[in-house]
């Protein structure tokens, strides 16, 4: 087993080496004996999967090479993809070597056949595909769904975190989010960061729920089981990552349309009372004035909302499940009663949004 | 070293200006193009493949002089690289003109080519410049490219399938409805994908989609190439969405009923069962519950019968068919089968009733009077047709049964024409009605054990049979 450990350490600094000017002096031997060996490290992944102990141990040598970010025992399973780009992209790779990687890469006859195919050619296939689906032109799409891009990025981030959640000790929420997970989003510009989060929590929002039922049903799997406990290491370090920094917070709401926050505080309740605090925020900031009839923003410099898109929100909020509809309208009395309680319009931003609201759901159960 | 190998014609020219013409045109009729010729190209770039195998690579470039502009410009429509192995081929092609050892500017820059074209088929690393932000977050997660379009392609399948299937729950929701030309062209921009196995739940709804159009939406090239991919077995469909696209498609059910008698005679099959197995695994029988398609099959292995004038592999598969046929329809929920008059429109429905009872659903005692009965009905019906050029009726009556008697009916109902055969162990009778002297006369005995299924139902069988033993 040791013998085992020692040879999977070398992974960070096989990739690694891949991605570098260290190839240019490969030649097809050596470039042979680096694919053998991401074959062999999937070979490891395969079986070393269902052991959940020395899966531990692999991760644990693999994360003692400090790389950023950090490798795990997964990235043993994907090693023959991860090194065959890796070098295929290396301008450094002089070409004997390239010439024999390309014939390993696409398994061109001839050669004997790889234990596993890499199926690249299933990748270029899928990459075509990818543009002749979207290429009829798309209707203005409902808001419950999310773009396929998007959420192919949000699943790859979930399942990371599963990946990671199954291997690290869950630290819990104290510790914040891993250091990973705020480098890893950094390479997003920040409006499409928040969309990935946002899809990735309603992701697994949803798929909580479907399990849910399905346990009522009776039919729950070991699966299932095994997932619930998951959940908790997989939105758990998304939720810190949003919740730590007040500023990030208040940017992610602001940015997001008020259906998908209502969804999002529907699924996790540690949203709930900090987005309404932020709501309440903003609603400070609004002066009422006589002469238009309306509540305007005081302060149009700071990055608030208007009256239109708070009493948005709000509907929003209201037309969720139960608890977020009875949270919501609580937190609405308690602001009103804090202003005083006044039933005439114009004295209270909270007395007339609570009004607003009302008559909207009113109007909504007519319908 | 180049081996001395007769190099085929290749047409490089006709194919080059193909691609060109492709790469510029976006029009619907120039993407029905493509998908119109992209077998040929396939085998086309296999073609060259074999021819580049075994050249060097400076050589083929001398000897191809286009092929590098053709190559290329193949690698940026994804109708060419989704379709089938067209990809793969294409890859091994760029692969061949890489050299090992380049000796000039010319070569190295070559190899640059190559090596940027396989990236950007692979989307290794220079992604295009929309997806650069993507492809650095999917890397720095620890995933490729690989994972990134499994998860995407399987996510626009899904959301296209959702936003086809909503549609119909609409009902009378006009605002939610696609438009047809949506859907076509959905339809048509599918077809390099049908061998795809991601792409399956969106063939099935497409075929099982129904708008509100009278006029079939779904291009036919797209129903064409489902039915030729199901036929060679290259994909799997749930039985609904076959049946669905023989309903809409005629000319996939005629190519289809085709195939089957094709594979049924060109292979050698020993039992009646192997037919059975073969044809169950068509799903014609299946699909023949739907008195549509149970007409058009029928009326194909009627001219296959004439054609070959009855040879008695075509009968065998009749009456395999319709033995299935029937197994099918009793089988059936009792809520859902359509009435057999469906499928005899044109026939004397007591008679197809009274031939249609098998003979364990009646007690060995009426057999007799079964058949009798049978037998007064097909006279009352000669009488009344009043053909002048009736021959030969024998006016016996049906010879009583021994006791292990196989009952076997063999009929042919077809606007007035018929024939009806119903024989014993060692006796049977007769009844031609209509001789028509463009049929050759054929003797046969056909002897069946007793079964279940042993009530045979032939129709459309047009031969002359003449009696060859009688029995009191």
């Amino acid at each position: 087993m040791e013998a085992v450990l020692e040879q999977v350490e070398q992974l960070p600094a096989l990739l690694a080496g891949a991605s570098s000017a260290l190839v240019r002096d490969w030649d097809s031997l050596t470039l042979d004996r680096a694919l053998e060996w991401a074959q062999y490290f999937q070979h490891v992944h395969d079986r070393f999967r269902t052991r959940p102990r020395l899966r531990e141990v692999l991760g644990r040598r693999l994360r003692r090479a400090q790389s950023n970010p950090p490798i795990g025992f997964p990235h043993l399973g994907r090693c023959p993809q991860l090194l065959g780009l890796a070098l295929l992209e290396n301008r450094a790779l002089p070409p004997t070597a390239c010439r024999c990687l390309l014939h390993r890469l696409l398994q061109l006859p001839g050669r004997e056949a790889g234990p596993e195919p890499h199926s690249l050619a299933l990748l270029a296939r899928r990459k075509a595909a990818s543009r002749l689906l979207a290429l009829p032109s798309v209707p203005p799409r409902p808001p419950a769904d999310v773009e396929p891009q998007l959420q192919a990025e949000a699943q790859l981030l979930l399942g990371r975190l599963r990946e990671e959640g199954q291997e690290a000790e869950p630290a819990g929420e104290s510790a914040g989010p891993p250091r990973w997970l705020s480098a890893v989003l950094e390479q997003l510009p920040m409006s499409r960061a928040f969309e990935v989060v946002a899809a990735a929590l309603l992701e697994q929002g949803r798929g909580a729920d479907r399990a849910g039922d399905w346990d009522l049903a009776g039919s729950s799997l070991e699966g299932n089981w095994a997932s619930a406990v998951g959940d908790k290491c997989v939105a758990g370090p998304l939720l810190s990552w949003l919740l730590g920094n007040k500023e990030r917070f208040s940017a992610f709401c602001l940015f997001l349309p008020g259906s998908l926050l209502a969804s999002l505080a529907g699924y996790y309740s540690q949203l709930s009372r900090p987005y309404l605090d932020l709501l309440a925020g903003c609603g400070s900031h609004l002066l009422y004035d006589p002469l238009q009839g309306r509540w305007v923003v005081s302060c149009p410099d700071k990055a608030v909302l208007s009256w239109e898109q708070l009493r948005e929100r709000f509907t929003c909020l209201c037309q969720g499940s139960d608890v977020l509809k009875g949270q919501t309208q609580a937190a609405l009395k308690l602001l009103k009663a804090q202003d005083g309680d006044f039933q005439v319009c114009g004295l209270s931003v909270w007395a007339d949004l609570l009004t607003e609201v009302e008559e909207c759901l009113r109007k909504d159960a007519e319908y | 070293m180049a081996k001395d190998i007769p190099v085929p014609t290749l047409n490089f020219e006709y194919w080059l200006d193909k691609a060109t013409e492709w790469g510029q045109a976006t029009t619907l009729e120039s993407q029905k193009d493509v998908c119109l010729h992209l077998p040929q190209l396939q085998k086309f770039l296999h073609e060259i493949y074999e021819t580049l195998k075994h050249m060097d690579s400076i050589v083929a470039i001398q000897q191809f002089p286009l092929i590098g502009q053709l190559l290329g410009r193949l690698c940026w429509n994804p109708f060419v690289i989704g379709y089938d192995e067209s990809q793969k081929t294409l890859m091994w092609c760029l692969c061949c003109l890489y050299s090992s050892e380049p000796q000039n500017p010319v070569e190295l820059k070559a190899n640059s080519w190559i090596r940027s074209l396989l990236c950007h088929l692979l989307s290794s690393s220079k992604w295009e410049s929309n997806e650069a932000e993507t492809s650095t977050f999917i890397s720095t997660l620890g995933y490729t490219s690989a994972d990134y379009y499994c998860h995407l392609v399987k996510n626009m399948v899904l959301s296209l399938v959702t936003e086809l299937r909503r549609d119909q729950f609409n009902g009378l929701n006009i605002q939610g409805r696609v438009s047809a030309s949506r859907v076509n062209a959905v339809s048509l921009f599918c077809l390099p994908l049908i061998t795809l196995p991601d792409l399956t739940p969106l063939l099935e709804t497409l075929l099982l989609y129904h708008g509100g159009a009278s006029k079939e939406i779904l291009s036919s090239e797209f129903l064409e190439a489902v039915n030729e991919a199901f036929l060679k077995k290259k994909i799997s469909l749930p039985e609904t969405a076959v049946f669905s696209l023989w309903l809409r498609h005629l000319p996939s059910l005629e190519k289809a009923t085709l195939y089957l008698l094709d594979q049924l005679v060109s292979m050698q099959l020993n039992s009646l069962e192997e037919v059975a197995c073969v044809m169950k695994d068509s799903l014609l029988p299946q699909a023949a519950s739907h008195p549509a398609i149970f007409r058009i099959v029928n009326e194909i292995f009627k001219n296959a019968l004439l054609e070959t004038d009855g040879t008695p592999e075509v009968r065998t598969i009749i009456q395999v068919f319709t033995q299935l046929f029937l197994q099918a329809h009793q089988n059936e929920n009792k809520q859902h089968k359509f009435p057999l008059k469906a499928y005899f429109p044109y026939h004397h429905q007591p008679l197809v009733t009274a031939l249609l009872r098998r003979p364990f659903e009646l007690p060995a005692t009426r057999w007799s009077a079964h058949l009798k009965h049978i037998s007064d009905m097909l006279k009352a019906l000669i009488e009344c047709l009043g053909q002048t050029d009736l021959q030969k009726i024998p006016s016996c009556p049906p010879v009583s049964w021994k006791t292990d008697t196989c009952i076997h009916t063999w009929f042919q109902l077809s606007h007035g024409d018929f024939l009806l055969l119903l024989s014993g162990r060692k006796s049977f009778l007769l009844f031609p009605l209509r001789l028509s002297s463009l049929l050759a006369a054929s003797h046969f005995l056909y002897k069946l054990q007793f079964s279940a299924m042993s009530h045979m139902l032939i129709p459309e069988v047009c031969q002359t049979f003449l009696p060859l033993e009688r029995d009191e």
